[in-house]
């Protein structure tokens, strides 16, 4: 029996799976323009789902509001700043974000955001004394690799000694690249595995269903 | 024996305030990565167009801002055409940020519109990409500014990939560099250059290595090699120095932390 929930969509994914992989591999004027218009469907549906998004957080921090959860004023704070940056940025600016948007984003926003990422340093600066101890072998390498690259990171060492550098070029080359390749390509197996299973049917779990 | 946290991080603040302060020129080894980004864009003739990805926000400004801002001055300088956008949502607000830094009319004489165009943000990551380098009238249509991208000089001529001399993106996201490797080098065929964290190199650096990145700019770091190349001295300059001394210090507290270990270790047995 045909399960139309099941069925379309998986014909869709088949047709736009089977015209991605013509695109790439050959040069059929068709398949090219064809999934052209298919790529620019793709940003205009990803484009909503940022509208989606902002109804989502909408839904999720105003039922938090509404039922006094704990911290739920942290909630309100995001509710309001979104909307004074929404009713900002229709109001001044049509294309062009206005001179009040970039001043709300520049004097609130990228203080914020650069403090959050910056406050990171602190903590790696805890973590690197509490974690990086010589206690085993193992852990003496680890410790031995993490001093040479921190030093070979560290402007000052291999404008003096240029050995640092090249020591930390070395584990970032043949370790560290190698090791990342291997995974690479055991992601890239994986995902040709799992292209090729989503383009038969057989692997359903973006329909939301087992 | 224990540092409590708030020393250490007390101490990782001066070890930043004292530089930020009194910045003292220290030292810097320019890094092959940041070399090869200056090289490559150095060697691409007068005029050549090159499609730029401001792909990071306000949380990576402070590691990617400089960088970019020191790209632009090498790029107007050389008097290429860039086509500017963005595949995060935030990158649309760096563009004024760094625009107001660059100030390219004034320095370099160029015109909105005639050497560069800046779409905004276009949503869909790799999607985008590969919309932007295959048929860019067919997803784009209007500037950021509201203008239609046929009236724009700039835009003259340039349809899709085949148009680009150079494809460079600067990004805190993994899925955004490698994309460009994927989308701009392996589809495509273009050459690549790229921009990223520090903690992003060791992921990203093997695209360096095989050469489907031509160049690597990586993190403040490779922003401060930039500024020195281009003769463009910026805020990463003077981070370098923020980072020479909170990382030295970093580099103590862990000798101390492994001495402190290992004579308590040899008091207990």
């Amino acid at each position: 029996m045909v399960d139309f929930r099941r069925d379309i969509p998986l014909a869709i994914t088949f047709i736009i799976g089977v015209i991605a992989v013509l695109d790439y591999y050959t040069t059929i004027p068709i398949f090219i323009n064809t999934f052209t218009v298919i790529k620019n469907w793709g940003v205009v549906l990803q484009a909503f789902a940022l509208g989606l998004g902002a109804v989502n957080l909408l839904r999720v921090h105003g039922r938090r509001i509404s039922e006094r959860r704990d911290d739920w004023y942290f909630s309100a704070v995001l509710l309001a700043m979104m909307f004074i940056f929404i009713i900002v940025g229709l109001i001044t600016g049509q294309y062009e974000s206005g001179a009040t948007y970039n001043w709300l984003y520049n004097a609130i926003y990228l203080p914020l955001g650069s403090t959050m990422y910056s406050s990171l340093a602190f903590y790696m600066a805890y973590g690197a004394y509490k974690v990086l101890r010589a206690r085993t072998f193992e852990a003496a390498l680890l410790f031995t690799t993490a001093v040479l690259v921190i030093i070979g990171n560290t402007p000052i060492f291999p404008a003096m000694f240029p050995g640092f550098f090249h020591i930390r070029e070395w584990i970032f080359g043949p370790i560290v690249g190698g090791a990342y390749r291997g995974i690479r390509i055991g992601v890239g197996i994986g995902a040709v595995v799992l292209g090729i299973r989503t383009l038969i049917g057989l692997e359903t779990g973006y329909l939301g269903r087992r | 024996m224990d540092v409590p946290r708030e020393v250490i991080m007390a101490l990782v603040l001066i070890s930043m305030i004292i530089p930020a302060l009194n910045p003292l020129g220290l030292p810097l080894m320019v890094g092959d990565m940041s070399r090869a980004w200056y090289r490559t864009v150095d060697e691409l003739p007068e005029g050549s167009v090159i499609l730029f990805d401001i792909a990071f926000g306000s949380g990576g400004y402070p590691s990617l801002g400089p960088g970019t801002i020191a790209a632009f001055h090498q790029m107007f300088e050389k008097g290429h055409k860039i086509i500017m956008m963005a595949t995060d949502l935030e990158g649309s607000m760096m563009y004024p940020l760094i625009m107001d830094s660059v100030k390219p009319e004034q320095n370099y004489g160029a015109v909105y519109g005639e050497d560069w165009v800046f779409f905004g943000y276009i949503a869909g990551g790799q999607t985008a990409m590969a919309g932007i380098l295959g048929d860019i009238r067919a997803l784009v249509s209007t500037d950021y500014q509201g203008n239609d991208i046929d009236s724009l000089a700039v835009m003259d001529g340039v349809n899709g990939a085949d148009d680009f001399d150079l494809v460079a993106s600067i990004t805190t996201s993994g899925d955004i560099a490698e994309g460009w490797v994927y989308q701009g080098y392996s589809q495509y065929n273009r050459p690549v250059i790229g921009g990223c964290l520090s903690m992003m190199t060791t992921s990203i650096k093997p695209y360096y290595d095989t050469g489907q990145l031509l160049g690597l700019m990586d993190g403040i770091k490779g922003a401060a090699d930039l500024e020195f190349l281009t003769k463009h001295p910026g805020d990463a300059i003077v981070s370098s120095d923020i980072l020479s001394f909170s990382q030295t210090l970093v580099l103590i507290f862990i000798a101390v932390g492994n001495i402190a270990y290992w004579i308590q270790k040899g008091g207990n047995s």
